[in-house]
């Protein structure tokens, strides 16, 4: 079995950036970062702001792999931010800066939390790309990517953000700014021969631009790693071969 | 007395009507659409919590609102709460289709105070048989290799529920109005509730209906939401159609992402939306439209109907449109159960399967598509396709076949075409057996003598090597 993604593919600090298509849809690696973020250790925060899906699906999914996320939410170990809460009032009212309250929250949630030594935090902005579709304006989303990445820097918190790419092949203006931001890029995409029972889709993993010792060795998308999902995650396999798994 | 006692689980609180458990997964709580095979695609039918849209880009067609229709109408059927967003929801409801049964319209008399009551299935589906019988009389006169007599017969659509599992979804047939007395009980039991999207203007000139239309749903909603015995069903067959005012890209997306999170907050509700054909399309969503639908919606499929195309139309003569799948639902897991359990996806056995759907008279069922067995250079066939058009021709030169079957050609009485019985028969007799596996050519028979005007058959292919043999 290929051992991918790489475990320690968002070091404190750095910037995931995970693009999906909607025949390929990337919950799974997003899932797995969780579960492997709040199992490392005890008392590791993670704050999980979702745009779009409610906390339950997240619950749903992690009691198949044995992880309670509601003793997290209790020891607010785990805090989830209803991103919609804190959009919509300002997506009515107009203003130019819709999303700053969004900002404002996360920053306060972020300097709350006081880690232990060893452990880090994570944040996952899970997605970026519906905020453009309900109507934010580009440069607001851009704007609030770019303070999102530096604050997250700066306070040495490890990042993950989701965008869902709708046109394969020509980058939309977020993600070619996003793709400036981020430290790694995993690129979960479909099959080229569209869907199939065994395959569920590939994933390729890229350097950002200011990567400059990277830790872990990219996967181009001509040698894409593919995955099949299951209720559990993805079982991962070389292109070409069953691995035991087909 | 025995020593153990037996472990009872605790009490499930009962389900609301017209829904069961997921069997992938006993979190969800499905509901059917009415429509037992698009019931199928999603995995056993539409879960309660998600959102359902249904693209209809034909403009020549109305099917997406057909499959509205069938929502709202199961909903009634089986006393679900139905919530309609529409400036005309008293006359979409009045035009949905009802059980076939004693009190029903179909006659045009007038509606007694009971409500119609199902019909016993067979009545329908027996009806139903009739036409599929005929349709495919042809498929059983082709002769079959004896090995495989005996296989049952391929199947392209899974069946219609039996009596037992009719709390679960009606049988609905199109032939049929829903009674008035159904809609005016259902208002009177608050079951029956209708959102008018009426066009407003807000602070800055934008059309304000998507956020009044969510407002009020949100108020039906958390007022409802105390009963959980009673599932609801939101009905939006026409989502930014003229009612709602000019709405750009980013008001349907914003409409639906706020409804999503909506069903989301009341998990007793699920919701069906139609879009009008012109929002449909890439030319007023931008590139990537239907991929943004899909990720805005839990399920989401398109009906592209043949109807402006006439080629597709008389290549898939028995259907009436493809089938497009972009999402399908999964609250609660990683893979949509649909995955699993679906026999007409076919992702258990070899692959993907193409979908189609057709309106037959009385149903609009959804199916496997295949390529109909005409297609390509040398292949075989012993009677004629339904597609083949007969065409008078005085010099006759059917297309020749490999083989020939090792029956002697009797008077044609068994063929369904005796036509083609006849052609083989003439072929046959005089010359000698010569045929080698690679030739798909016979040599020709002289026409000689008097005979019947013969009906050549006009295939749609022809032969690489031209009529050399052709006398």
């Amino acid at each position: 079995m290929v051992m991918f993604p790489p475990n320690e593919l968002a070091l404190p600090g750095e910037i995931l950036l995970i693009t999906d298509e909607l025949l390929a849809p990337a919950d799974f690696m997003l899932h797995r970062h969780l579960a492997t973020h709040l199992k490392e250790s005890k008392s590791s925060p993670c704050i999980l702001v979702s745009v779009s899906e409610g906390i339950e699906r997240w619950k749903a999914v992690a009691q198949k792999s044995n992880l309670i996320l509601a003793q997290y939410l209790d020891a607010e170990t785990l805090t989830f931010v209803d991103a919609m809460s804190h959009i919509a009032p300002h997506l009515d009212e107009r203003t130019d800066v819709p999303l700053q309250t969004l900002l404002q929250e996360i920053k306060t949630r972020l300097l709350r939390l006081k880690p232990e030594e060893e452990s880090r935090t994570l944040v996952i902005l899970d997605d970026i790309a519906s905020l453009e579709w309900i109507g934010v304006p580009v440069v607001e989303v851009t704007r609030f990517a770019r303070k999102l990445c530096a604050s997250c820097r700066k306070l040495n918190v490890s990042l993950i953000i989701r965008h869902h790419v709708t046109t394969p092949g020509e980058p939309d203006d977020i993600l070619k700014h996003l793709l400036q931001l981020c430290t790694y890029h995993i690129d979960v995409f479909a099959l080229s021969s569209g869907r199939s029972g065994s395959v569920s889709g590939q994933v390729a993993l890229h350097g950002g631009p200011a990567n400059l010792a990277p830790a872990h060795r990219f996967i181009p998308r001509s040698a894409a790693v593919h995955y099949r999902l299951t209720d559990l995650g993805g079982i991962f396999f070389d292109r070409g071969t069953g691995s035991g798994v087909l | 007395m025995s020593a153990f006692k037996r472990r009872t689980t605790a009490k499930q609180p009962p389900l609301p009507a017209g829904t069961r458990t997921c069997p992938g997964s006993t979190a969800t709580v499905i509901t059917s659409t009415g429509i037992p095979s698009l019931d199928d695609i999603l995995g056993g039918g539409l879960p309660l919590s998600c959102s359902f849209l249904v693209l209809a880009p034909d403009p020549h067609s109305a099917y997406g609102e057909l499959v509205l229709k069938y929502f709202a109408a199961q909903g009634l059927a089986c006393g679900q709460r139905v919530c309609v967003v529409d400036s005309r929801s008293q006359s979409f409801l009045a035009e949905c289709m009802w059980m076939p049964g004693s009190n029903s319209n179909s006659s045009g008399v007038s509606a007694s105070a009971q409500p119609a009551s199902p019909a016993v299935p067979s009545q329908v589906t027996a009806a139903e048989d009739e036409e599929d019988q005929r349709a495919s009389e042809h498929d059983t006169k082709i002769k079959i290799a004896w090995r495989y007599e005996q296989m049952k017969q391929f199947q392209t659509t899974v069946p219609s529920p039996s009596q037992s599992a009719d709390d679960y979804c009606r049988t609905f047939d199109l032939t049929c109005r829903i009674p008035e007395a159904v809609i005016q009980s259902a208002r009177a039991d608050e079951r029956f509730l209708d959102v008018d999207p009426e066009e407003g203007t807000s602070v800055d000139g934008r059309p304000s209906s998507c956020r009044r239309v969510i407002q009020r749903l949100s108020e039906i909603l958390s007022q409802v939401a105390s009963d959980k015995s009673l599932a609801t069903r939101i009905c939006i067959p026409a989502l930014g159609s003229s009612e709602w005012g000019d709405l750009i890209p980013q008001d349907i997306c914003y409409f639906l992402h706020s409804l999503r999170a909506l069903l989301r907050r009341y998990p007793s509700a699920c919701a069906s939306i139609c879009m009008p054909p012109h929002l449909c399309q890439e030319a007023f969503g931008g590139p990537g439209w239907v991929q943004k639908l899909g990720w805005l919606t839990d399920a989401s499929i398109t009906l592209a109907a043949f109807g402006s195309n006439p080629s597709l139309t008389a290549m898939f003569s028995s259907h009436h449109g493809f089938v497009h799948i972009h999402a399908l639902p999964a609250p609660h897991t990683l893979l949509p159960p649909s995955d699993k359990f679906s026999t007409l996806r076919g992702l258990t056995s070899s692959g993907e399967n193409n979908l189609a759907f057709k309106c037959m008279r009385k149903r609009l069922i959804f199916e496997t598509l295949h390529l109909d067995v005409e297609g390509g250079v040398g292949e075989r066939r012993t009677t004629p396709s339904t597609s083949a058009i007969a065409m008078e021709s005085a010099v006759g030169h059917g297309h020749g076949h490999a083989h020939e079957p090792r029956t002697v050609p009797t008077g044609g009485s068994q063929s369904v075409a005796a036509v083609q019985v006849q052609l083989e028969q003439v072929q046959i007799a005089p010359t000698p057996p010569e045929q080698t596996a690679d030739q798909t050519l016979t040599p020709g028979k002289p026409e000689s003598g008097p005979k019947k005007a013969k009906v050549k058959k006009k295939v749609a292919f022809t032969s690489e090597r031209p009529d050399l043999y052709d006398f």
